[in-house]
């Protein structure tokens, strides 16, 4: 029996379960152009007259240009701030200095404080700073996640030491070891922090529904429940709606889920 | 080895042919066509004709132009169709709309009309038929 052979009742399998993953989405974008009930029996797998105009009635019935541009603000501060904040804190960890040990300790037990129980003291905090209702203030919890920094330490450990080392010889500071050196060799840790920062800032419900006042401030995912509250027949639009909310995520990591991948597994192999 | 990873390729190829730059870009591109298509198409105008059910011009039949406003459809605009039985509207500003077409003694006529975009220009491919079945129907 050939490797070929041997292996096509795993592909089958693996296509059985991309299957049972697509079906939802493929669901919501069949929903979407055709407004078809979803309790509508015998369901229909192709679309009955499919048309774009759910789509048209999502741009007006709220300024969801103004919500897009809020996202996409938020969420490219959101991500400069990871890249940066969490490179440093990544190669600080990668580093000999006393209680070392103890900061990661701390970092891995704060991993399991949900955000929802320290929401008060960041508003608070947020408030105090004078961010409220600004993009800056919507985007400050985000600005540095411990997931991340893990996924840099990491990609960091891989490196030689003797690379960092001929660097400090070479008179580099540690700041421009860490961009000079450390960054380029780690495109796909950058990649992995860029598309998760932007996918929990790009989702993020609960900080925008607290640290917005204005219409003018709110992100998509608070249009979307603006827009559930606004319309009666929701069925076609409501799923229009969830598409366009979709589709930056989902295009992001298409784009760069080669290094996405390879971000994640960095390390996994270091003997 | 894609362009990208390619150390032999000059480095502005390098930066520029890859899908991070070439996806973004495209869709820009879209983007910016799309909207120089809706602004040289949005004034708002829609045009027709009116005819009897044996599909005979109908003149001085009254024209109406419907606009959703948020749950149902309000009058926006009011004309006659002329003696060839075209008719025009030029302050259309709305996405979602319905034309809707009298006249005493020959019939009516109602129909949707969706738009790409508020205020798009169009001219209607069927023209709006009077029926007295359409009448009745009311």
């Amino acid at each position: 029996m050939t490797r070929r052979q041997r292996r096509w009742p795993i592909h089958l399998a693996l296509i059985a379960v991309c299957f049972v993953m697509l079906v939802p989405f493929y669901w919501v974008l069949k929903t979407s152009i055709s407004g078809e009930n979803i309790f509508s029996y015998p369901p229909s797998i192709v679309p009955r007259d499919p048309q774009p105009f759910y789509y048209v009635d999502v741009w007006y019935a709220i300024p969801f240009a103004r919500y897009f541009l809020n996202s996409v603000v938020v969420s490219i501060l959101t991500i400069v701030a990871n890249v940066v904040l969490n490179a440093m804190a990544g190669y600080s960890l990668t580093q000999t200095f006393p209680g070392k040990q103890i900061v990661l300790m701390l970092f891995l037990s704060c991993m399991m404080i949900p955000f929802q129980a320290t929401i008060i003291p960041a508003y608070l905090i947020t408030g105090k700073l004078g961010l409220l209702d600004s993009y800056l203030g919507l985007a400050l919890p985000m600005f540095s996640t411990i997931i991340c920094i893990f996924v840099f330490k990491a990609s960091f450990d891989a490196v030689p030491r003797s690379l960092i080392d001929a660097a400090r010889v070479d008179g580099l500071s540690e700041w421009r070891i860490i961009w000079k050196v450390m960054m380029p060799l780690a495109k796909s840790a950058v990649a992995t922090n860029v598309i998760l920062s932007f996918i929990w800032s790009w989702n993020n419900f609960m900080w925008p529904l607290i640290a917005t006042r204005s219409q003018d401030m709110q992100t998509l995912p608070l249009g979307l429940a603006r827009f559930i509250s606004y319309q009666e027949d929701t069925t076609g639009a409501l799923y229009a709606f969830c598409i366009m909310v979709l589709a930056p995520g989902i295009l992001l990591f298409l784009l760069a889920q080669k290094e996405f991948v390879q971000g994640l597994t960095t390390g996994a192999t270091k003997g | 080895m894609s362009i990208r990873d390619d150390p032999a390729a000059p480095r502005w190829r390098r930066w520029l042919l890859n899908r991070f730059v070439l996806v973004p870009g495209t869709l820009a591109i879209i983007a910016i066509v799309w909207n120089a298509w809706v602004f040289t198409h949005n004034h708002g105008k829609i045009a027709g004709r009116v005819v009897d059910a044996s599909g005979r011009a109908v003149e001085g039949a009254e024209v109406k132009l419907w606009v959703f406003n948020f749950t149902t459809f309000v009058e926006q605009a009011s004309t006659q169709s002329k003696s060839d039985g075209s008719f025009q509207f030029t302050s259309n500003p709305s996405h979602n709309i319905q034309l809707s077409a009298e006249k005493p003694g020959v019939g009516r006529s109602r129909i949707p009309v969706r738009l790409y975009f508020q205020s798009e220009d169009l001219t209607l491919k069927q023209p709006l038929q009077l029926t007295e079945a359409a009448t009745e129907g009311k």
